[in-house]
């Protein structure tokens, strides 16, 4: 099988899995026990049965669950999201202005991730049994181990409050108009608009909540990378390679690091869904207005659509990183597509 | 707070205060003899941000569009029948029953003029229909229409607000260009900002980051009564209360409580209450008439009740933070309370929707609650009355027995007695009641906890509307 059938085929399985996706979030939401009614109308309203008629009425609640499921179903395959119990905007909208928020952390936490993990499991390695290795394993335990929440306030009660080098939380400072919307990313938007102060403003608000959520994936891919290393620094074109006479530097880099990355490629699809849900965490400390604070508000306000919203484009934007991967690994290990 | 910055309403009130109602819009009023009609006659030359300017037109618009939406404030004009406009500077609001609470219900926000040409232009509906035929949710979202000492020019749902000062205003021109009003989800970061300067106010805080910033530099804190009620509530539904419906239980729940240590939880400025009502309000009991912790007597009326080991279950949000007060935490005191007294108590925490919902279905055996003013006038109150809303909540119908008719009676002739001192009198002898029959025990009314960067003045908390920026200066 060729690469372009392999591609195909993954991205049609894409349909019922959001099928799926729509369905499970669907079930779930609706498990829940309380009422949106409860959630969001206020004491008196909620005592008053046109209040609740009206509320039930206007939102579509008044109708049985598997016509208010194809309904959803109808309207989304019509490109529309539906319009937000609590925000009053389309949910379309709303994941509009949110989205590129998340996505430019969690991209932002993903390179930190990768050029400071990557090296420090390759030098960790290297290195074995080294202070550097020890000071390696120790960062990556710290990641994995410790919350996300924990880091983020930390991190700005010493880098914000007490050094004062890092800005407040947020996306930009109060006093700097944000650009106009193009792309949602505020230091793209910043610079097509020509305002440079905003995009470095914006870039120095994005380095804390990045580091904090970066953490976590560092931890896995220094761990990774370095388990990985140590494996492939025994094989026998490593032993043949140095034999050869050729420099450490081009065994390790050249040789080694090339095959030892091959399963880092895995984690690091793994990883981004996990900076996804770290996100909804790291948000809420460093009020980041983005997706993950979105998905959390929603679902505590028991607002169906926008959960159902949110549900739908994280589980699409952790299919098609996966879907990436997949053929990022087609790609570099002809076996996979045979299979 | 943006809608009191951005809308006037037709009556108001001086800083935290809720017992005097100020001219606004209305520059003075009058009630008919029968209580059914109130007259009042508008300020003159007040305008709109737009322009146009502001007449009866606009309040009848106003009024009509919240009742035919049928959305949360919709209940504030219950009483109201119709809506009149004799002549531009004149409003007639014609009653269906007596409302002697009418002049602090029109204190709310809710109720604030809209610009009703504008708005209209703007797809807005005010007529029977209102409630599918208003297309004007958008563009108010988007931009706000009043009188008010700011007017809104951005809103991004869950993010922020922008405001800029309305240089027309009948109060004179604000003294702050703009303002921004900012979610900041998590309240230690909020400290954070306010310790560093970077936010002016804060309103978000908790009492844990209250004490931390007692002495802070640069930093002032506050707390300003709020007209709200924490109280436990004691199912009186047998299948649901267990023996915790026994009126004997519930004595003892009384008197088990330690008052003191609960007030600690609820933070500075909070008050014990001596029934339902906020202190501040016509008609709440003296906090020296409350009930104070008398274990042995608790552990007696326990015996008393002969109803042998008193098992039950406190349900609460355990996340939520109500002015600062977290429910988790009063929960476990309130349960080690109970203990002390010889009672098995669990705890039953659960996510704030859910709590909620078992709350309004009435199926708490013991839950920790507090109940808001919406408007500050004792009427509010009168739901714990049986059969009323909190009273259904705790499994108390009306005609349960005697003491219940009776109470209910007491609380419908409260809502009808027009003479304010007659009033005053049935809400005293209808907490009075409630302290002896009831299924609650009254704890305390909250302060609402607040701090702001010194060099800002003019900062006060009321706690219909919030902030009033008009008044802010830096």
């Amino acid at each position: 099988m060729n690469l372009q059938v392999f591609i195909a085929r993954r991205v049609l399985f894409f349909i019922p899995m959001l099928v799926g996706i729509t369905l499970m979030s669907f079930i779930l939401t609706h498990a829940v026990p309380a009422d949106p009614v409860t959630a969001n109308l206020g004491e008196q309203a909620a005592a008053n049965p046109e209040a609740v008629a009206t509320f039930r009425h206007q939102w579509g609640l008044d109708r049985p669950l598997y016509e208010q499921y194809g309904l959803y179903v109808w309207n989304l395959a019509h490109l529309d999201m539906g319009t937000s119990i609590s925000t009053r905007q389309p949910v379309a909208l709303d994941l509009k202005q949110r989205f590129p928020a998340t996505i430019e952390l969690a991209m932002v936490a993903m390179i930190i991730s990768l050029i400071v993990g990557i090296p420090l499991g390759i030098l960790s390695a290297v290195k074995r049994d080294t202070i550097v290795d020890q000071v390696a394993r120790v960062t990556s335990l710290v990641g994995v181990s410790m919350p996300v929440f924990w880091l983020g306030l930390v991190g700005l009660l010493v880098f914000y409050a007490h050094l004062g080098w890092a800005p407040p939380p947020g996306r930009l400072s109060a006093n700097i108009q944000p650009p106009p919307f193009v792309t949602g990313f505020l230091v793209v938007d910043s610079l097509l608009a020509g305002r440079p102060d905003a995009a470095i403003d914006a870039l120095q608000h994005l380095v804390l909540p990045a580091i904090a959520l970066s953490f976590y994936t560092l931890g896995v891919l220094t761990r990774m990378m370095r388990n990985s290393m140590l494996e492939v620094l025994d094989e026998d074109y490593v032993r043949t390679a140095r034999s050869k006479g050729l420099r450490e530097s081009v065994v390790v880099l050249r040789h080694a690091a090339r095959n030892g990355l091959i399963p880092i490629i895995t984690v690091i699809g793994l990883s981004f869904g996990r900076l996804l849900s770290g996100a909804v965490i790291t948000e809420t400390v460093f009020a980041w207005p983005g997706l993950g604070l979105y998905a959390f508000t929603s679902a505590t306000s028991l607002d169906f659509p926008a959960i159902m919203g949110a549900g739908i484009v994280i589980a699409t934007v952790y299919i098609f990183v996966n879907l990436l991967v997949d053929v990022a690994y087609a790609f570099v290990d002809p076996r996979i597509r045979v299979s | 707070m943006i809608n009191h910055s951005a809308y006037d309403s037709l009556i108001t009130f001086d800083g935290e205060d809720l017992a005097t109602p100020k001219p606004s819009l209305a520059t003075s009023w009058q009630v008919s003899p029968d209580g059914l009609t109130y007259t009042f006659k508008l300020r003159d030359g007040v305008k709109f941000v737009s322009g146009n300017p502001m007449t009866s037109a606009d309040v009848k618009w106003s009024f009509d569009r919240v009742k035919n939406l049928k959305s949360n404030p919709a209940f504030f004009l219950d009483s109201v029948q119709e809506v009149q406009t004799p002549d531009p500077a004149t409003v007639v609001l014609k009653l269906k029953s007596k409302a002697p609470a009418l002049l602090a219900i029109l204190s709310s926000p809710a109720l604030g003029v809209i610009d009703s040409k504008l708005v209209q232009s703007k797809g807005g509906d005010s007529s029977a229909n209102a409630s599918t035929l208003d297309k004007a949710e958008s563009f108010l979202n988007s931009q706000s229409a009043g009188t008010g000492a700011y007017s809104m020019v951005t809103y991004t749902p869950g993010q922020e607000i922008d405001l800029v000062k309305n240089p027309n205003h009948w109060r004179g021109a604000p003294k702050l260009d703009r303002i921004v009003v900012r979610n900041i989800t998590e309240a230690a970061t909020e400290k954070l900002q306010l310790q560093r300067g970077d936010v002016d106010i804060a309103t978000g805080l908790d009492q844990d980051q209250m004490k931390s910033l007692q002495g802070a530099q640069g930093v002032t804190t506050k707390a300003s009564p709020a007209a709200t009620t924490f109280y436990v509530l004691l199912n009186n539904n047998p299948q649901v209360g267990g023996a915790f419906s026994n009126p004997l239980v519930q004595q003892a729940v009384r008197y088990a409580l330690d008052y003191d240590g609960i007030l600690q939880i609820a933070g500075p400025g909070a008050v014990r209450l001596a029934g339902v009502f906020p202190a501040s309000f016509a008609g709440a009991l003296p906090s020296s008439d409350a009930i104070k912790q008398d274990k042995a007597k608790a552990q007696q009326l326990l015996q008393q009740a002969n109803v042998g080991q008193v098992t039950g279950a406190i349900t609460y949000g355990s996340d939520e933070v109500i002015w600062g007060v977290q429910s988790a935490v009063l929960a476990q005191k309130i349960q080690s309370d109970l203990n002390a007294v010889g009672m098995k108590i669990t705890l039953n925490g659960l996510p704030e929707t859910t709590a909620l919902q078992q709350y309004r279905d009435g199926k708490n055996q013991i839950g920790i609650w507090s109940w808001a003013a919406d408007y500050p006038d004792g009427e509010n109150f009168l739901v714990y009355a049986p059969g009323n809303t909190v009273g259904k909540r705790a499994g108390w119908l009306a005609d349960a027995n005697a003491d219940a008719k009776d109470i209910a009676q007491i609380a419908a002739n409260a809502e009808s007695e027009v003479d304010t001192a007659k009033r005053v009198q049935l809400y005293t002898q209808f907490q009075q009641r409630l302290n002896q029959v009831g299924p609650y025990a009254p704890l305390f009314a909250p302060a609402v906890p607040y701090g702001f960067r010194s060099n800002v003045q003019g900062v006060t908390f009321n706690s219909v509307w919030g902030l009033d920026f008009w008044t802010i200066s830096k």
